[in-house]
């Protein structure tokens, strides 16, 4: 069982990444707080005497269901408001080699200047803009699996979905990340 | 595609998402002072809200005690006690019974008594609807 000093480095280890996660997903600043915070009063709440192991996945699952539950009240407050195609997933790409198309910068351990600053920022914000771009479930996968470091079988827990659903997702949204980056000449 | 084809692409996607994980981390350490502190309350706040195991196990036994009370006891109870656990509210209504069918007697009994008074009685019935007879009476049957 977690501790309450466990609980809290465990919450304070993933809420800044939930906290981006939301906006990735809701683009509102003020709508991801309150839902990082519902999200956290929840797995306090309900799951706070389970195992240490089990605080990521259940902490994944409920801010992926407060997402949707944001949804739907904005939904429900506003039917012109509806960002639910989001969540389906995208037609296929076809034929697509990742080898092909993107190419990683090597040997990047330089002391960095002002400018390489603002050049790394504006890269961070690109990319962002990209990952935000992407299909919900895509972007679920994606993050949840090399963001939150969890494994494919973890981020299907939390998903609610197949192992194979998983690779498929990540594998789209690798592909049109890494295409969309290529695109605007940016090298990670 | 080949499985040595799948298995570079497989690594150079993990890589790709590694190193944009990279770059994303890298912007968390970029929130503003505000969201932090937004984002530290909220997390005091839900580790206030854990409630400890002991707690949550007490509420547990007297709420289990609360439906043993309500529901007479009878979890893991044979036949037996089950009837014998309704037999007071048998005997209530039976009681009730009993009762009713006793006052019901004792009135007709009082009314046959009226009834057998009159009818034995030297004056006929007929005498009390004579409003002469009833003036008599009131005259004192001078």
């Amino acid at each position: 069982m977690a501790t309450e000093r466990e609980l809290s480095d465990f919450l304070k280890s993933v809420e800044k990444r939930a906290f981006k996660r939301s906006i990735y997903h809701v683009r509102d600043e003020e709508a991801a707080l309150d839902i990082v915070q519902d999200s956290m009063m929840k797995l306090a709440e309900h799951y706070g005497d389970k195992p240490l192991a089990e605080l990521p996945m259940l902490f994944q699952r409920i801010l992926s269901n407060c997402t949707l539950d944001w949804f739907r009240r904005q939904k429900t407050r506003n039917a012109l408001f509806s960002n639910m195609s989001d969540f389906e997933s995208s037609t296929d790409d076809g034929d697509f080699d990742l080898l092909e198309t993107f190419t990683f910068a090597e040997g990047s351990q330089q002391a960095e200047s002002a400018e390489d600053t603002t050049r790394r920022a504006q890269i961070l914000r690109q990319i962002e803009a990209e990952i935000q771009e992407l299909p919900g479930r895509q972007r679920e996968a994606f993050l949840m699996r090399y963001w939150e470091d969890m494994d494919v079988a973890e981020t299907a827990a939390a998903m609610g979905c197949s192992e194979g659903s998983v690779k498929t997702h990540c594998s789209r949204a690798v592909q049109a990340l890494s295409k969309a980056l290529k695109a605007k000449g940016i090298q990670l | 595609m080949t499985n040595i084809q799948a298995t570079q692409s497989e690594q150079f996607q993990d890589r790709f998402g590694r190193l944009v994980a990279a770059r994303l981390s890298a912007g968390t350490a970029e929130l503003s002072h505000d969201v932090a502190e937004r984002l530290r309350a909220a997390r005091v706040q839900a580790v206030a809200r854990r409630r400890p195991a002991s707690l949550r196990a007490a509420t547990t036994v007297s709420n289990s005690g609360g439906a043993a009370t309500l529901t007479f006891g009878d979890e893991g109870q044979s036949l037996w006690n089950r009837i014998a656990s309704i037999l007071p509210l048998v005997a209530l209504v039976a009681g009730l019974f009993v009762i009713q069918v006793a006052q019901d007697e004792r009135r007709a009994h009082e009314v046959a008594e009226v009834d057998a008074a009159l009818l034995t009685d030297d004056l006929p019935p007929a005498a009390y609807a004579d409003p002469g007879f009833i003036q008599f009476l009131k005259t004192g049957g001078e």
